[in-house]
């Protein structure tokens, strides 16, 4: 599309003759413009553009098992991925999974926030490495932390369980405590991030207004509804749509922790896909699978986005 | 009042203990658990060692993370750069392109990706992991941003003393990005270390994989074989070096990782 452009830009500056130099000077730029915008762009349309195309194409081909389409299918992956008994299961665990731990992981970030947001030097170092500590370790290692806790007979939990006398507990051996350990690990890991926005949210309220408001209000009972709730309100929401988000992408402990089990109780939609891509090579309901989760992350995203960006225009 | 602010400190500290337990006892374990007994020991991490190439990991995850940080602030200062300051014909539908990028999930084009990968015989490579993620959209907005808060009358300042447009670039602006480029480090950084499946899909041998996916399959063979002395090392080993690095710079990362989004 760029060099259309300067094709049009030359062969106009060629008719007006005396204007060929000026017109060519003022395109140079441009030219230097594109050229290096032309390899970034370039990996942006090969890896995320073309493959969204081809992805929402392929959805409504039939594709062999060896990824070759066959001809046109209309809604049939669609279709038979809304059919089957597993993806209905994957749908139920998945909204499970994520309104439990979005919840909770949110209730957490707000009153953590509101608990650190007093003094500024009021946390100490080792307090914010112990809170933090689950931030900054990747979910993969957060997952064999568990892991390592949650071990049957040999883990802390069991250990602690059989000293008090309660005998043993396979928590990742059943699909209602499997997926419950996995909420709580995204809790765990989450929250205190979470809480970082949040307090940021807060820490924007002028020194001034946070002042007055108490002398004015010591007991926080108007100003918190008035003040501080409108202040943090798309912190809020910013950080509502994340957690959302994440719990959608959650896949890596599923992977380590119960690969979907037992009895595809913590068959959550990311590992589905994974499966249907790259296990059961049913590449056509993968590429329906593919299209629903894009319209709907990327609609999350692009409004969480938007709420970030308003907030930064409300605040200058 | 004091009273109350003992209850906040102690409900504060009991968080953090809480949220701080778990890894802490893996850590000790991993030290301090022997076949017969307690008492400190470095022979799980030898054996840990000895399951699994974890320093080939360790350089394949240095290597990955870096070389995609320097990829993606080169491409970020310079695309930013031009959509911060010039005007210039389809400027907003290429701004929207960089931004898909931030808004479409990898794993929605994960399986084409992997099927481009392998026609460009990438897959198993370091750079196949990369590939991907080269220009990073909110690099992109970020210098944007941080360029366009550069003061106008600084850039005609330099030019007065006779800077070309590549001289007012590297003096004048990069200086003024750098907070910009220093908390996008942070979130890439943290974003590609921790990340999974995609290395995951594209890696079969130990000569590329990361040192996450290296552990995840250590997870896997240690719960299947029980010997969970090793989980415990790997796990340490993975999360010590990171623990080091936050223990020594606490509030300086925290602080980056919230004023990443401020656009």
């Amino acid at each position: 599309m760029e060099d259309s452009w300067v094709a049009k830009e030359e062969g106009s500056a060629y008719t007006r003759g005396s204007m060929v130099r000026t017109k060519l000077q003022a395109a140079f730029p441009h030219l230097v413009r594109y050229g290096l915008l032309l390899l970034p762009l370039s990996v942006v349309l090969t890896f995320i553009v073309i493959p969204l195309v081809r992805t929402v194409w392929e959805s409504f081909l039939a594709i062999n098992a060896r990824g070759l389409a066959t001809g046109p299918a209309g809604l049939k992956n669609y279709r038979e991925l809304f059919a089957s008994h597993l993806f209905r299961l994957v749908l139920r665990n998945t909204l499970l999974y994520a309104v439990l731990s979005v919840i909770l992981c949110l209730v957490i970030a707000f009153f953590l926030s509101l608990l650190l947001n007093q003094k500024r030097n009021f946390s100490s170092r080792p307090l914010l490495i112990g809170l933090f500590s689950p931030t900054v370790i990747p979910m993969i290692a957060a997952a064999s932390v568990w892991q390592y806790f949650l071990a049957p007979r040999f883990g802390l939990v069991d250990r602690m369980l059989s000293f008090l006398g309660l005998g043993h507990e396979n928590w990742l051996g059943h699909p209602g405590t499997a997926l419950g350990v996995l909420v709580l690990l995204f809790v765990w890991k989450y929250a205190p991030y979470f809480t970082l926005f949040l307090l940021a949210g807060l820490q924007s309220i002028p020194p001034e207004v946070r002042e007055a408001l108490r002398t004015e209000d010591p007991h926080h009972l108007y100003s918190f509804r008035k003040v501080i709730l409108p202040v943090i309100a798309p912190m809020i929401s910013f950080v509502t749509v994340m957690s959302v988000v994440y719990a959608l992408e959650t896949v890596d402990p599923v992977y380590v922790l119960t690969q979907g089990g037992p009895n595809n109780g913590t068959n959550l939609i990311m590992y589905y896909l994974y499966n249907l891509g790259f296990n059961y090579f049913s590449w056509g309901m993968a590429a329906a699978l593919s299209t629903l989760l894009m319209a709907g992350l990327s609609a999350l995203s692009a409004f969480a986005l938007i709420t970030l960006e308003r907030r930064t225009f409300h605040w200058q | 009042m004091a009273m109350k602010k003992k209850v906040r400190a102690f409900l504060v500290s009991l968080v953090a203990l809480l949220w701080g337990f778990p890894t802490l006892w893996v850590l000790y374990e991993a030290f301090f658990m022997r076949n017969r007994g307690v008492g400190f020991t470095w022979e799980n991490f030898r054996e840990a060692f000895s399951a699994a190439p974890f320093a080939q990991y360790f350089m394949n995850t240095l290597v990955i993370v870096l070389g995609l940080l320097l990829v993606q602030l080169i491409f970020g200062a310079v695309v930013g750069f031009i959509l911060a300051r010039y005007d210039f014909p389809l400027k907003s539908l290429i701004t929207a392109v960089f931004i898909m990028q931030i808004v479409i999930p990898i794993y929605a084009v994960m399986i084409q990706d992997y099927q481009l990968l392998r026609s460009f015989h990438l897959l198993d490579t370091k750079a196949g992991i990369m590939l991907p993620y080269a220009v990073s959209g909110i690099a992109v907005l970020s210098f944007r941003q941080a360029f366009r808060s550069v003061p106008r009358e600084l850039e005609e300042a330099a030019r007065l003393d006779g800077y070309n447009t590549l001289g007012v670039f590297r003096r004048v602006y990069l200086p003024q990005s750098l907070p910009a480029a220093i908390a996008f480090a942070v979130i890439s950084v943290t974003y590609h270390w921790t990340d999974f499946l995609w290395p995951l899909i594209v890696t079969n041998t130990a000569s590329s994989r990361p040192v996450v996916v290296g552990l995840a399959m250590i997870g896997l063979s240690s719960e299947a074989a029980m010997q969970w002395n090793l989980l415990a090392a790997a796990t340490a080993i993975v999360v010590l070096p990171l623990l080091v690095v936050f223990a020594l710079s606490t509030r300086r990362i925290l602080a980056a990782f919230v004023a990443t989004f401020n656009w």
